[in-house]
């Protein structure tokens, strides 16, 4: 088919998408967290109040608003790099979420150890913390990359051409909607099966 | 992780907070300042949403939005429960063979099968079903991937206790195990039921008018792009937070009766 | 709980004041009543037909939009549909059954073709062009209009005066419309950036996402009446024909579509729902009718 490098283009777009934002959603979370848990007041308010924010809206509403309504407050990037921000934003707070979780479920009286031994808040966070909540949370971090992966395709919304807009483009001069959008569902269903077998594998590792 | 701060922590932290509230509030006047300029708070911009007919509208979105998420919730918790106890008891690969497939289906694909395959069978279900239904089947999986999460990190402790006790194995389930695993998992239970409400938007593929559709039907009426979409964030923030509010009233509730 | 109580508050006071609506382009309800009485009703419905099921049920099932103003635009405040697509589909529905009921499934381009093809609509009314590859899988009655896809810029931006001009600039063009295929004809090595509502597009332009806006001429009117930095360059440079997609192989339902057509033209109805719709925008007489069947694939 003719129109096979222009889909191919769109998958790979869609990787971009889903590779870079998963790595922002991930580093964004860890601040958020770290937030979160922290001794400052505000910044837990702070960090509170951005996950409540991000994760009650919708991911279309914050593109629209950060794509259209950014310039208006003089803010202005490039349509793939405002989709690649806005959608790490938003996993982020669902990644902070189940770090927190994570963080939660190693029990109490570890932290409390960890400060009587004498470790201050960052290194009783990365030697006693952290390790053990690792394993717990890999489950929920694979299924965010999922849903990360699925909602690549709202960067549509930004102008930015991925698998599902290509298939779209496709459609509207083929009009042969089931087999490109069965074909496109199947990409994201294969990237989605990627990132969960990566997940398990991880928490296999883990485990030990 | 951190011992209560001394006197001389504590005024480091008040002048740590004093100078981020001062750069964050900054920051916002700037931006509001420039959002005057652009023209965008321009009071004629927001006279529509000072009406009656424009709030009916999007509040009757609302409610078919409410209505979809309820029916959607029902429905996939408890057949994410039976999910995760299936996947846990002996015949586990079934329930495991489902949840791994349905997880990474996206749920538009979903969608589209019941549009356009189910009514060549003979299974043309109303419009409301046509988007409650592949909604739940998809959110039943992460229901139950959740409820096994959080049955896992109960302490293994527990269960033995409840045996020992005399209690049999379902009533250990229910009365020592479930409660526990589900205040741990609570977090995550609220991500999903927001998540789900959210989900609900895809109702425009299947023609029901929910919150979402009925904002851009708006922002196409009134040309108000930025506007509508504003109001549309601050109906969901309301609606979603409120429901996180409600979950964490009742994740205190529970914690204490627990003591 | 005060955060609760705060807004349910806020909602009663702004139930409490009722205003005007905004001024949208577009005809007023009590006018499409008065050319729905005008319209013709089908005298011979042949037994087991499509058109027979379709009276019998009593409503015609459309596939469409809510949201294309001048076509199909529903009306938060009355919830009333009006537009060339929808009044078109309100007189079609009273020529099949004598009643101008219709019910409206809001359908994308990726769900519209299924949809039709697994009866869940019974016609397509939606600003769908006439390509011959579409004709291989969908039935078009019509065409019952011309539309002509046109160039917009920013007052003061120079260097387009034609289509041709384009060539290397990024152009904004909506989702899934004819521009997209308009341009990349006229203007290969133009850079197109999608977006997927008028709004979107005209916000896109003004925040120079783009150098110029490729739209309907009939749109574009309609938003350089609202937006004085919206310039129109030059006349439109395209010809796309809309048709009534209908589905695949049902023949007898596209020649008795075609015989309403045929009939509202004839009558003036057609131009009496042109006037109505984007009539109100575009000034000048009604452009005469395409000829049924004059486009590839109708």
């Amino acid at each position: 088919m003719s129109h096979l490098p222009a889909l191919v283009d769109g998958f790979l777009t869609t990787l971009a998408l889903v590779a870079l934002s998963f790595t922002g959603a991930f580093a964004l979370g860890l601040v958020v967290v770290v937030l979160r848990v922290g001794p400052l007041r505000v910044l837990r308010f702070a960090g509170t109040a951005y996950v409540e924010a991000f994760q009650n809206v919708p991911l279309l509403v914050w593109l629209v608003l950060f794509v259209f309504g950014l310039p208006e407050v003089g803010v202005r990037f490039p349509l793939f790099a405002t989709a690649v921000v806005v959608i790490s934003l938003y996993e982020a707070a669902y990644v902070a979420e189940a770090l927190r979780s994570g963080v939660n479920t190693v029990a109490h009286g570890q932290g409390e150890a960890a400060r009587a031994l004498g470790l201050t808040f960052g290194q009783s966070l990365r030697h006693v913390v952290v390790p053990q909540a690792a394993r717990r949370v890999v489950q929920p971090l694979g299924n965010i990359g999922i849903a990360l992966t699925m909602n690549t395709s709202l960067a549509a919304v930004a102008g930015v051409v991925e698998l599902t807009a290509s298939a779209n483009r496709v459609n509207l001069v083929e009009a042969l909607p089931i087999p490109l959008f069965v074909g496109a569902g199947l990409c994201y269903a294969l990237l989605a099966a990627g990132i969960g077998g990566l997940a398990g594998v991880l928490e296999r590792r883990l485990a030990t | 992780m951190f011992d209560p701060p001394g006197p001389r922590g504590r005024r480091r932290s008040r002048i740590a907070t004093t100078a981020v509230v001062l750069v964050a509030l900054a920051l916002v006047a700037i931006a509001v300042r420039r959002f005057d300029a652009a023209g965008q708070l321009d009071p004629a911009k927001w006279r529509p949403f000072l009406t009656w007919p424009v709030w009916r509208y999007l509040l009757t979105g609302l409610g078919a939005t409410a209505l979809a998420a309820g029916a959607v919730f029902l429905l996939a918790s408890v057949a994410g429960l039976g999910l995760a106890f299936g996947r846990m008891s002996r015949f586990s690969w079934p329930f495991r063979a489902y949840i791994e497939v349905v997880r990474t289906i996206p749920v538009l694909l979903l969608i589209y099968v019941v549009l356009f395959v189910l009514p060549g069978y003979g299974l043309d279900l109303p419009l409301f079903w046509k988007l409650v239904l592949p909604l739940a089947v998809s959110h039943a999986a992460q229901f139950a991937e959740v409820f096994r999460a959080g049955v896992l990190a109960v302490d293994r402790g527990q269960a033995e206790a409840g045996a020992s006790l005399g209690l049999t194995s379902a009533q250990t389930m229910r009365h020592v195990v479930l409660p526990q695993a589900v205040r741990h998992v609570l977090p995550s239970l609220v991500s999903q039921t927001v998540g789900l409400v959210k989900d609900t938007a895809l109702g425009y593929v299947v023609s029901y008018l929910e919150l979402l559709q009925s904002g851009r039907v708006l922002a196409n009426f009134t040309h108000l792009l930025i506007q509508t979409f504003l109001v549309v964030a601050l109906v969901y923030l309301v609606v979603n937070g409120s429901l996180s509010k409600l979950a964490r009233h009742l994740e205190a509730r529970s914690a204490r009766s627990a003591r | 709980m005060r955060w609760t109580t705060l807004s349910v508050v806020v909602l009663l006071l702004v139930t409490g004041c009722s205003g005007g609506e905004s001024s949208v382009p577009g005809g007023t309800p009590s006018a499409i009543d008065q050319l729905v009485a005008k319209a013709p009703v089908a005298a011979n419905v042949p037994e087991g037909s499509t058109m027979a099921r379709i009276k019998e049920r009593g409503e015609l099932l459309i596939g469409g939009s809510l949201d294309a103003p001048l076509l199909s635009l529903q009306n938060p405040g009355t919830g009333e549909l009006t537009g060339f697509d929808a009044d078109l589909g309100k007189l079609l529905a009273k020529y099949l059954i004598g009643e101008p009921r219709t019910k409206l499934v809001t359908s994308t381009s990726e769900t519209r073709e299924p949809l039709l093809a697994n009866g869940t609509v019974d016609v397509i009314l939606q600003t769908y062009t006439i390509t011959p590859q579409r004709a291989e899988r969908v039935a078009f009655a019509g065409p019952y209009y011309e539309s002509g896809q046109t160039v917009a810029v920013r007052r003061g931006t120079t260097g387009i005066a034609k289509p041709a001009d384009l060539a290397g600039r990024k152009v904004v063009v909506g989702a899934n419309t004819p521009a997209i295929a308009a341009v990349k004809a006229a203007a290969p090595t133009a850079e197109l950036v999608e977006f997927g509502s008028d709004p979107e597009c005209l916000t896109a332009l003004r925040q120079g996402r783009g150098e110029a806006y490729v739209q309907d001429q009939a749109l574009l009117i309609a938003d350089a009446s609202q937006d004085n930095e919206l310039e129109i360059v030059g006349e439109p440079f395209t010809k796309d024909p809309y048709g009534i997609g209908i589905k695949h192989g049902d023949e007898q339902f596209k020649q008795f579509v075609n015989d309403w057509l045929r009939e509202i033209q004839k009558s003036g109805l057609w131009q009496d729902v042109w006037r109505n719709s984007i009539g109100t925008v575009v000034s000048g007489p009604p452009p005469s009718p395409p000829a049924i069947g004059s486009a590839q694939g109708s």
